[in-house]
């Protein structure tokens, strides 16, 4: 096949085509993805900052048709959030070191990884319902931590999938010189490996963080809402998410402005939760 | 104490046109300089080998034979390498058409994931339209060549995946040749295999050189000694010694050569 | 050594303690099944296999069928992958196999982060802006598309904008993060000698993608593919803000309807009928049925082109 005849050869000439017709609907696809996804941001900030201010940090929740702000909800969502991330941490750290260290590829280790990998992506709603089940129904009302354990239950599988991968990046003659030096197994994870991907740890805590600062559904039949200022956990309480939604969903015109600016407070949160993940990472595998 | 190297039956090298040439070639990695001022002539219908401790430049030399370096972004090559008299590595240089006329072959085998008969007519249709019985006849023709058609003419509809790694790297040769090049680089292509199919590979590439002009890049000294005529010694980027095969293992000119292939170093 | 013997015991308990921890996340699963299937025990013994045939909903004289939402949320589904597929492929070429190195990196970031973006923002932007621009558009695309014979019928309904179109196309733009993140990741292990050998045959890079890159990653594509199904099946907000709540089976694209996600969401607070809510429950129970299948295939795609990856290198 000499280089001469190609360039008459049709068959050569249509492939040239075809690969510059596919590669210009790559790049019209990325675009168009970006374009949207920049329209969604430039809407939410636009919007969002439109309803910043600071009433929105200090006042509360406002009745339909009246000014207000978000104080009692923004505090409601740090609540539930601190409080679903304190009750997931130990136990994704837990269930990581579980699957990395000690069960590696026994049954119950094999099983625990499918079903942690099935929650991770499970549809939030039904969390919620069953967390209404078994919270709510039983107590007869809706509560802040009822709220905060569906969160959990949401933050966990992502804790255990980081602290797993992590630990398993630990490079095995880290412990066997360890292990060589006599120490039990315990003291080897806690003092050597675990220690070794602390930062990996941590960004595992922060994505699951920023994955429940904006899960709305399981809220819906949990904590519900306030619209007052409560540090109750044992009582319904306000939270970003929940008001988000019902402010979106109503006529009045302040509502949707508030919802608004809580939509770009949540996003900032995620967004912000995001990058300080990726950069601890970066910094830790460097 | 002198290491022993036999020469092969082909090893003397017999006067022939030249198919490529390099003019001082300077090959960059980013801010690496990885070739430096290599002049060389491939001649036509022989076999060249590239020898040279590893992280010399020969695989480096050898891609930028067919630019496959393009791929990468920050490699870059300076000088002139001219190819049936053109200069390949003109900016406006067709790159598939290049690789059409310059096939490769790599250090691993690479079986598409799809049927053997696939595999080689893949590269086929790139620049051909053929019937199904001269499909056929291409691709018989081609496993022929490669000395693999008595092996796979009963599963031609299996994966390639299902060949042993020798046939793997017989059935990349097919694929190879089935296009029709002038010209076909091998980067090591037995490095994965057992002695058995190197042997086999061996043998094939001499019999290749017939038809077409070859360049291997080995890092085993005796088959450079076994299948090639022409030999070029290369150490730190810088091409060292290019001779006849069996002048350079006989009576290399250089110190350098001459610790390297009496086994001294490298 | 007594020495040996306490550590052989503390490494014991430490062992037992964190399975513990494991045992808690598979008992987890099965408290969601098992409350799941207690919740709707009502409807799957009264109504029977009848609930998921029947498109009747009307709590006031409480007679529930689950068809209209199943329908609804398959729709949705589907055109979300309709949509959302072929976008993600296109992005995910453009990033293996086009992009400027300096951009590869923040434009694969940007697109890593956009799947973080809570769904409710989607579904807010759904309502606000999306809404509005397609009952704009809807009467023309009516009078055009709609008067074909019979694929018209899906371009027909009222000009509000809701529906299960809005829906699907929301979700849509929601999952091409998702999908277009794992292409492009699995896109990556395609070896480079064998992306090589078919560049040193000639090939042109649509073809290296096209005959190479795709059939080696299949596996991975399709799992990646399933995992955007199972986040689309599954979603609420983005949904339930522009799918109009009625309970409606239609071809009409433009027609409100409702998926399970979004019945749930619309509905489960105030349900005070024992049967309404079981009915609800039962719901949910299929959405995750539905999801379970649909991620347990994700997942042993994407691990079967893991454990290719290892054989081979």
């Amino acid at each position: 096949m000499s280089a001469k005849d190609l360039a008459s050869n049709p068959i050569y000439k249509r492939r040239l085509w075809v690969n510059r017709i596919n590669m210009a609907m790559s790049f019209v696809t990325m675009a168009i993805g970006m374009a949207f996804l920049t329209w969604i941001l430039i809407t939410l900030f636009g919007k969002g900052f439109a309803a910043f201010g600071t009433a929105l940090f200090t006042q509360m929740t406002p009745p339909p048709g009246a000014a207000g702000g978000l104080a009692n909800a923004i505090f409601g969502s740090m609540m539930i959030v601190g409080a679903a991330i304190f009750i997931a941490t130990p136990i994704g750290i837990m269930t990581g070191i579980y699957l990395a260290e000690v069960g590696q590829n026994s049954t119950v280790a094999k099983l625990t990884r499918f079903i942690n990998d099935i929650l991770l992506s499970a549809p939030s709603i039904v969390i919620g319902l069953f967390v209404y089940a078994v919270i709510v129904a039983q107590v007869k009302h809706y509560s802040g931590w009822a709220g905060a354990v569906a969160l959990a239950i949401i933050a966990v599988p992502v804790v255990v999938r980081t602290t797993e991968t992590m630990l398993l990046l630990v490079p095995n003659s880290m412990r066997e010189a360890a292990v060589a030096l006599g120490a039990p197994q315990w003291r080897v994870v806690t003092m050597v490996t675990l220690r070794a991907v602390k930062g990996g740890v941590v960004t595992g805590v922060l994505l699951a963080l920023a994955r429940i600062s904006g899960e709305t559904a399981p809220l819906l039949f949990t904590a519900l809402n306030n619209q007052f200022w409560s540090a109750d956990m044992s009582g319904p309480m306000a939270n970003l998410p929940v008001v988000i939604f019902q402010f979106a969903m109503s006529p009045y015109e302040e509502w949707q402005q508030l919802a608004w600016g809580g939509a770009l407070l949540i996003t900032l949160a995620v967004l912000v939760l995001n990058i300080l993940a990726r950069v601890v990472f970066r910094q830790k595998t460097n | 104490m002198a290491f022993q190297v036999s020469l092969g039956d082909d090893a003397a090298a017999v006067d022939s046109p030249t198919k490529i040439e390099l003019k001082h070639v300077n090959f960059f990695y980013g801010g690496f300089q990885g070739l430096r001022d290599i002049s060389l002539t491939i001649p036509e219908k022989q076999v060249t080998a590239f020898i040279g401790p590893s992280g010399c430049g020969k695989s480096t030399l050898l891609r930028t034979l067919n630019r496959m370096y393009s791929l990468y972004p920050g490699q870059r090559a300076e000088g002139e390498i001219l190819f049936n008299g053109k200069n390949i590595l003109d900016a406006k240089q067709d790159l598939n058409a290049l690789r059409g006329a310059i096939g490769m072959v790599f250090q691993k085998p690479t079986p598409f994931p799809m049927s053997i008969y696939d595999n080689i007519a893949f590269g086929v249709k790139l620049y051909e339209n053929l019937s199904k019985s001269d499909m056929d006849d291409r691709v018989e023709w081609a496993l022929n060549k490669a000395a693999l058609w008595n092996e796979a003419k009963d599963k031609l509809t299996q994966s390639g995946l299902s060949l042993s790694g020798g046939q793997q790297q017989r059935l990349c040769i097919a694929r190879g040749i089935a296009v029709k090049p002038e010209v076909l680089l091998l980067d090591e292509p037995t490095s994965a295999l057992d002695p058995i199919s190197t042997a086999r590979i061996e043998e094939l590439v001499s019999e290749l050189r017939n038809d077409y002009t070859i360049v291997m890049v080995t890092h085993n000294m005796q088959q450079a000694a076994r299948v090639s005529q022409h030999t070029a010694y290369m150490y730190l980027g810088e091409l060292i010694e290019f001779t006849p095969t069996a002048q350079i293992f006989v009576k290399p000119k250089d110190r350098r050569t001459e610790d390297y292939i009496t086994g001294r170093f490298g | 050594m007594s020495h040996s013997n306490s550590f052989r015991r503390q490494d014991a308990i430490f062992a037992r303690t964190t399975q513990f921890f494991a045992l808690l996340v598979l008992a987890t699963l099965a408290g969601i099944i098992a409350t799941l299937v207690i919740g709707s025990w009502q409807t799957l013994t009264q109504t029977g296999p009848k609930f998921f045939v029947s498109d009747v909903w009307d709590p006031v004289q409480n007679l529930y069928g689950g068809m209209a939402p199943l329908w609804g949320t398959v729709v949705t589904a589907t055109i979300a992958l309709l949509v959302g597929v072929p976008l993600s492929f296109g992005i995910a070429i453009f990033l293996t196999e086009m992009c400027p190195p300096a951009l590869k990196r923040p434009l694969g970031t940007a697109v890593e982060l956009l799947a973080a973006v809570p769904s409710i923002i989607y579904g807010m932007w759904g309502l606000f802006i999306l809404t509005p621009l397609i009952a704009s558009i809807q009467p023309t695309l009516t009078a055009t598309l709609g008067q074909i014979p019979v694929v018209g019928v899906i371009f027909q309904g009222p000009p509000m904008g809701i529906g299960v179109l809005t829906a699907g196309l929301i979700l849509s733009v929601m999952v091409i993060p998702f999908i277009a993140s794992v292409m492009r990741d699995v896109f990556e292990t395609t070896p480079a000698i064998l992306k090589e050998s078919a560049y040193g045959l000639g090939a042109t890079t649509w073809e290296v993608v096209w005959n190479v890159v795709l059939p080696y990653t299949k596996a991975g594509v399709i799992g990646g593919i399933m995992l955007g199904l199972g986040r689309a099946l599954g979603e609420t907000m983005a949904v339930t803000f522009v799918i109009g709540n009625a309970y409606n089976i239609s071809m009409q694209l433009f027609e409100p309807g409702n998926s399970i996600a979004s019945s749930l969401a619309n509905e489960f607070n105030e349900a005070s009928d024992p049967a309404h809510m079981s009915a609800l429950i039962t719901l949910g129970l299929t959405l995750f049925a539905l999801s379970f299948v649909v991620l347990s295939l994700s997942r042993w795609m994407l691990s079967s082109l893991k454990s290719k990856e290892g054989k081979r290198t």
